[in-house]
């Protein structure tokens, strides 16, 4: 008797479960955005006899249940502890926890993306500044993964054999290797990105070598939200935000920084401080992602010019650099195309510096 | 719809039910029928005109089988029935491969196109088929009513992967059943097995699979990894299916038979078929192998059913050489075995447990294989020949990877793992509380489904392509 109570129990109860979660995922109100995913979920599937032959209708609809699935994010955590718990697996997708960094696994090394990546830095060199009397300079930055992957047995590219490939590829530019001045203390717990209060020493070296006295005085200021940065929610269990520090002075304050190629021509100075209280705070430093950005120094008086071709870690360390330039061109190849950029710009002799992180290199399928 | 998604736990699952167990029971077949249309027409909405129709046929047929007499007008209808069964499944599932191989051998364009195969079609075929030749030897009646031929055909728990149902062995139960909570519980339970075979243990192997797919390093390690990982995917895959199935039909007051019963602890290729595949294995058995007089006959006669019966099976898993390969794989060591190697196999323990997974992981490859030829680099791959190295960092570091995955599936791929559970429940919860210790159980296995299927998409069932 007390076992059919309990069977009866049981069966009510999974039932209840099952059923309660229904109820949410039917009617609790839904988000639009992701911001762990740092993307736009799926919207509920207009209805097509089409789509219903098809069988699309089902998958798409499959898509909007687990975009919009309660306790989404809840979830993910759970299922992370019984992959790392029960199942002991090294990595979740790709990303590892280790020393209190949240890591990406770069891997394998993609002998076809450095190719097309080289080529296209390449095409650039060929059209724009072969005859144009720039020095032309490259500098390569190792992703996270450099540091710990190897210490913790995680798979890590061949870096070295990345890097030389890579700039033996462009013999005309000058390779300024900074990986002797990184370590994993430089880079951001939770982010992909290097931490700029601790890029002083990359700024001075590059600064060095391409003959630019970039040392000045800095104030380091806190941004008052601790910072959670892209792999924050990737993990999908909690982790600490940390501090983010901008370096400023009245160099970088009295700077006119725009964009070009956009209708409104505008940017919010060196940093947007508004940014910090939006779903990247990263892109605080020089406005994110923008395809051609404008520096003008009015502190230096002699015309010395530097075009940098980045991503975004060039947003942090490039302010760096200000104080040792007149005008500051950054380009950024997977926003514009690298074929018309003379409609854009004068290529004039400037100082040129190619910066790429290794993550990109690796998947640079995005230039264009 | 797959059981193992969130719209069929979370939305289809509770209104199913709902509907049919607060529907009075003369209801309770249409609703099984028009919930089944809703759940093949959601992956498939093009093919359940096909499965109406089919079911049709089937009931038809059956109708006819009944009424007539004559042996040999009897015996010209199930001709008829049969030819027609197999003419929508050679069109469907084999006019690609015919079609492929002939504009191959001739250097011509393919004229017809890509025909593109109905979900489970294998499986409602021979299920109709079975439920007209039973008709036919009188071991069932027809059924007269076309409502329950369609609850027969349409069961949504075994539509589109099986159990392969015969009519004969449900027939009662398609005309009244009972319910209970006890019956419900205990569906539950295998339907929750099923599902973390499914999520927790098959998808991760398929993972490591894809992976191996994708590699970046040829060494032999990691074509080991891959070889045994598959093996073990493959059976959890489909055995958690099966489980689902049978669990969800018990729910629903059926006793299907099992699909599975631990094949990867056979000693022969004998025994592991009679626990693989079961009811695919008795529908040849019974179907096939011993029309054609099964192993009365003469030696060279017998030799020939055997090829027969497992070019079939080969062939039924897929339309291609691959599988042609495979069933003819499998029938050269059943004939090994029936001319002598089964008395050695039964006299060293060790020795046949290794011979039998070792041939049955090899099998897969052969299975797996996108072509021949991708299946002999495969194999070849175990023993080094072709591969950079013995041993790489990355074979190393998905070895270390999916190592406890792998070791719960080895586990759990015998009576070990079942016992192992059971004893631990009863040693940490007692005999008192069993049962809510199962209950907890089912719901983590549910809630850690949940979270796998929530985290990512990749979910996609084997058995679909048959």
């Amino acid at each position: 008797m007390e076992k059919n109570k309990e069977i009866i129990f049981s069966v009510f109860f999974i039932g209840a479960v099952i059923f309660s979660l229904s109820l949410f995922l039917c009617f609790a109100p839904k988000e639009e955005y992701s911001i762990s995913e740092r993307r736009k979920l799926k919207e509920l599937p207009q209805f097509s006899s089409e789509g219903l032959k098809k069988g699309e209708l089902g998958k798409e609809l499959e898509e909007y249940t687990l975009d919009h699935f309660p306790f989404r994010e809840e979830f993910r955590g759970l299922k992370n502890l019984v992959s790392q718990g029960i199942f002991r697996k090294l990595d979740q997708g790709g990303l590892y926890h280790r020393e209190g960094y949240l890591v990406k696994m770069e891997y394998p090394l993609n002998g076809e993306m450095l190719e097309y990546g080289s080529e296209k830095l390449l095409g650039i060199y060929e059209k724009y500044l072969k005859d144009s009397g720039s020095r032309c300079y490259l500098s390569l930055i190792p992703d996270k993964n450099y540091f710990l992957g190897e210490k913790y047995g995680m798979l890590t590219i061949d870096y070295e054999l990345m890097f030389r490939q890579f700039s033996e590829r462009l013999p005309f530019a000058k390779y300024l290797d900074i990986t002797g001045l990184l370590g994993i203390e430089d880079y951001y717990k939770t982010d992909t990105h290097w931490r700029q209060e601790q890029l002083l020493d990359v700024a001075k070296y590059l600064g060095k070598e391409m003959g630019a006295e970039v040392e000045a005085p800095y104030d380091k200021i806190k941004a008052e939200k601790p910072f959670a940065g892209v792999y924050a929610g990737q993990w999908s269990l909690p982790v600490e935000g940390e501090d983010l520090y901008y370096l400023t002075n009245g160099i970088l304050d009295n700077c006119r920084v725009y964009s070009v190629g956009e209708k409104n021509n505008t940017a919010e100075g060196i940093y947007d401080r508004k940014k910090l209280e939006d779903k990247d705070p990263y892109e605080m430093f020089l406005s994110g992602n923008k395809a051609i950005l404008v520096i003008e120094n009015p502190a230096v008086r002699e015309k010395k010019e530097l075009l940098v071709f980045r991503d975004s870690f060039a947003s942090s360390l490039v302010p760096l650099l200000v104080p040792g330039y007149s005008k500051i061109t950054l380009v950024d190849i997977r926003y514009v195309q690298s074929n018309i950029l003379d409609y854009y710009i004068d290529f004039s002799g400037q100082d040129v510096l190619f910066l790429y992180s290794s993550l990109i290199l690796n998947q640079s399928r995005s230039f264009k | 719809m797959l059981f193992s998604s969130i719209p069929f736990l979370y939305c289809f699952f509770p209104i199913f039910f709902i509907c049919y167990y607060l529907s009075p029971s003369f209801m309770k077949n249409g609703v099984i029928v028009l919930f089944s249309l809703v759940f093949y027409g959601w992956q498939e909405g093009r093919y359940v005109l096909l499965m109406v129709a089919v079911i049709l046929l089937g009931y038809v047929y059956g109708v006819f089988l009944e009424r007539v007499e004559k042996p040999k007008k009897k015996k010209m209808i199930l001709i008829f029935a049969i030819i027609s069964y197999l003419a929508i499944l050679g069109y469907f599932k084999y006019t690609n491969f015919f079609m492929d191989n002939f504009s191959r051998l001739f250097s011509i364009k393919n004229p017809i196109g890509t025909i593109l195969l109905p979900i489970g079609i294998s499986f409602y075929i021979f299920q109709i088929m079975s439920y007209n030749i039973d008709v036919y030897r009188n071991t069932c009646k027809a059924q007269k009513n076309p409502l329950i031929v369609a609850a027969y055909i349409s069961l949504f728990p075994q539509l589109i992967a099986g159990p392969i149902v015969r009519y004969k062995d449900i027939e009662e139960q398609l005309l009244q059943r009972s319910h209970s909570f006890l019956k419900t519980y205990e569906g539950m339970k295998k339907f929750f097995i099923g599902l973390g075979k499914k999520i927790l243990l098959a998808n991760q192997l398929g993972e490591c699979c894809d992976i191996f797919r994708q590699r970046g390093e040829d060494s032999s390690l990691f074509f080991w990894l891959y070889a045994i990982a598959f093996l073990f995917h493959i059976y959890f895959d489909f055995s958690g299916y099966s489980d689902m199935a049978i669990g969800l039909a018990e729910m629903m007051g059926f006793r299907l038979m099992e699909n599975f019963n631990y094949p990867y602890i056979s000693r022969s290729i004998t025994e592991f078929w009679r626990r693989w595949h079961i009811s695919l294995g008795t529908w040849f058995r019974d179907y096939v192998y011993i029309p054609l007089g099964g192993n009365r006959v003469t030696f060279s006669r017998w030799l020939f059913n055997i090829g027969i019966v497992w070019f079939l099976t080969g062939f039924w898993h897929g339309a291609s050489w691959n599988f042609i390969l495979w069933g003819m794989y499998f029938a050269l060591f059943l004939m090994i075995e029936k001319l002598g190697l089964k008395k050695y196999l039964e006299k060293n323990r060790f020795f046949s447990h290794c011979y039998v997974l070792f041939f049955v992981m090899v099998s897969f490859l052969i299975f797996d294989g996108l072509s021949l030829k991708e299946a002999g680099r495969n194999f070849l791959g175990l023993f080094g020949v072709g591969c950079e190295t013995l041993v790489g960092a990355e074979s190393i570091y998905y070895l270390k990877n999916f190592l406890i995955v792998i070791l719960v599936s080895v586990v759990f791929a015998t009576p070990i793992g079942k016992l192992i559970v059971k004893k631990l429940l009863q040693k940490v919860f007692g005999k008192r509380y069993f049962i809510l210790a199962e209950t907890a159980g089912m719901l983590l296995i549910l809630l850690a489904a949940t979270a796998y299927l929530v985290d990512g998409s990749f979910n996609p069932f084997l058995y679909f392509r048959f």
